[in-house]
């Protein structure tokens, strides 16, 4: 929509509405071509042996394997390893993240001479950075958690110093016109604006502190399912190889899915959701 | 205005009193001072509604932000009941033009966050008083939406009602209808003219719309750009507020019109050579 005033033209974008499909028609379809795949699969592999299954098991062989995986008292203890260190490494991610980030928000002094360190360590690609962790911090938890921090805590603190660098300077100013104090406007504005964005963080920190968590079993140590999955190619057990790699989607896709509840219920009002 | 008002006018001092206010901010970019405001003169008498007319950049609104204490001036000062203002006030509220409205509260917790900030939820009767507010603007029904869910004219419904739950002597409205579509900016403006009638307040109105500037006003103050001054103050001499005044004083309406049009294409012009 389009407003002549005295002083110019106005431009109003209507609301871009997302198409609305009903959940239970979403969930017929996706199932249906999930069900494809795995037919075209099963067909590819082990009706037209195309792909030799030791190189590529079946899903029938895949799913029998992930049953023996689930009774395996060893495949639990592992995935509690990992588990575990995500938790710990997370959670100094988002601690250090959220507070760097607001500290890096609201003083533009720091902003000048901590944040090119940051965009130099950012551009680094972290995985690099690997090696180096297990050199000092051994081959248990602690290279782990430092890899699942390394990779985690940038889109938390970054996401937080945007989230509190775009606070419109109008709802600062609407607390300052009622008399608020600095901590009130910290606490009742600039606290509630910036929650959304480390929220959005967050949620991209889960997916790569999981992955950093992976990475730090592949290159040592004896714990964790990243380490069973490498034991299990070593010795070409392909099946189970992959029913693990299907237990990380699943552990990967519940974690965000958790995200995105907590999301929900602590910033209802952000229904844009701002992506992934 | 009543016999009544006008006779308490004259026996007071004026309520606003800016008395050479100038700001000038640095510009980083060129290290060079842009004076956005120059040498401003205005009184406002207590019950008076003063609208600010001028182009875009004329330093309509950062004399506002100046009245309301949230931008010092370079020299000068302003006067509220003789007292120099040295930041905001619970006699000053301001109705701003995004409503700055805090997206993640209701309709009610926003109107009442101005005396949850001015800490005075501890008077017993702000439930009433927040809810008066919002019936006030018209928005029964509406309290526990979010400002999302909202048109933009009803989510400035709820700046006014955050304003006026406040009980300032002073509303200061910055462009409070130019982000508000045609047809409900019309409706507003007259609704806007009806709360001022009635609650008495005094208010300084700014706005780029000239109708919005007559409709409103006992005076006009008109801005003119680079730098910002006053260019001419007009007393309308029109009774009432909001549409009664278009339709029983057709013609100092229109004469009002004309003569501000001219004069601010020629301010335009000006500003663009």
């Amino acid at each position: 929509m389009t407003i002549s005033s005295a002083t110019g033209i106005i431009h109003i974008d209507p609301d871009r509405r997302p198409i609305k499909t009903s959940n239970t028609t979403w969930r017929i379809r996706l199932t249906l071509v999930i069900l494809a795949f795995l037919l075209i699969w099963q067909a590819a592999v082990a009706w037209f042996k195309l792909i030799p299954s030791n190189f590529l098991p079946a899903p029938t062989e895949v799913s029998v394997a992930f049953g023996e995986l689930v009774v395996n008292p060893n495949f639990w203890s592992a995935l509690a390893f990992s588990l575990g260190n995500m938790a710990v490494g997370l959670a100094m991610a988002i601690g250090v993240g959220v507070f760097v980030g607001i500290a890096l928000g609201l003083s533009p002094a720091l902003r000048i001479t901590v944040a090119p360190f940051l965009w130099l360590l950012y551009s680094t690609p972290k995985v690099a950075l690997a090696p180096i962790f297990i050199l000092a911090l051994g081959l248990g938890s602690a290279s782990k958690i430092g890899l699942v921090f390394l990779l985690a805590v940038f889109p938390v603190l970054l996401n937080t110093m945007e989230g509190t660098l775009t606070v419109s300077p109008s709802l600062v100013n609407a607390a300052r016109v009622y008399g608020a104090s600095r901590f009130s406007v910290g606490w009742k504005i600039i606290a509630p604006a910036t929650l959304p964005f480390s929220l959005v963080g967050i949620q991209r920190a889960v997916a790569l502190g999981f992955t950093g968590e992976i990475l730090g079993e592949f290159l040592g140590g004896a714990g964790g399912i990243g380490h069973m999955l490498e034991y299990a190619a070593y010795k070409f057990l392909m099946d189970e190889a992959l029913a693990i790699v299907f237990v990380m989607v699943i552990v990967s896709n519940l974690s965000l899915g958790l995200i995105s509840i907590v999301r929900r219920k602590l910033a209802p009002w952000d229904t844009d959701q701002k992506g992934m | 205005m009543t016999t009544e008002t006008a006779q308490r006018r004259a026996s007071t001092a004026p309520l606003i009193s800016a008395r050479g206010v100038t700001v000038k901010f640095d510009v980083a970019r060129t290290g060079k001072q842009m004076i956005a405001l120059s040498n401003i003169d205005l009184d406002v008498m207590e019950g008076e509604c003063v609208t600010v007319l001028g182009p875009s950049g004329c330093g309509k609104t950062t004399f506002m932000n100046v009245v309301a204490g949230l931008v010092k001036p370079t020299s000068g000062s302003v006067f509220i009941d003789g007292d120099e203002v040295s930041g905001p006030g619970p006699d000053r509220a301001v109705v701003f033009q995004d409503y700055a409205l805090l997206p993640w509260r209701t309709v009610f917790d926003n109107v009442r966050f101005g005396l949850e900030m001015q800490k005075k939820l501890s008077d017993g009767d702000w439930r009433d008083r927040v809810q008066n507010a919002i019936d006030m603007v018209g928005l029964s029904g509406f309290e526990s939406s979010y400002p999302r869910e909202l048109s933009g004219g009803m989510q400035q419904r709820v700046g006014l009602a955050r304003a006026f739950v406040a009980e300032p002597r002073i509303l200061l409205m910055d462009e409070p209808l130019g982000a508000v579509d045609a047809l409900t900016r019309e409706v507003m403006r007259d609704e806007i003219g009806k709360l001022i009638a009635q609650t008495g307040k005094t208010v300084l109105f700014i706005t780029h719309s000239i109708e919005e500037a007559i409709l409103l006003g006992d005076r006009i103050v008109v801005f003119k750009s680079k730098p910002g001054e006053i260019k001419e103050i007009i007393t309308t001499g029109i009774e009432g507020m909001g549409s009664e005044r278009n339709a029983q004083n057709d013609e100092r309406f229109h004469e009002l019109r004309e003569h501000l049009w001219s004069v601010l294409a020629n301010e335009a012009a000006a500003a663009s050579k």
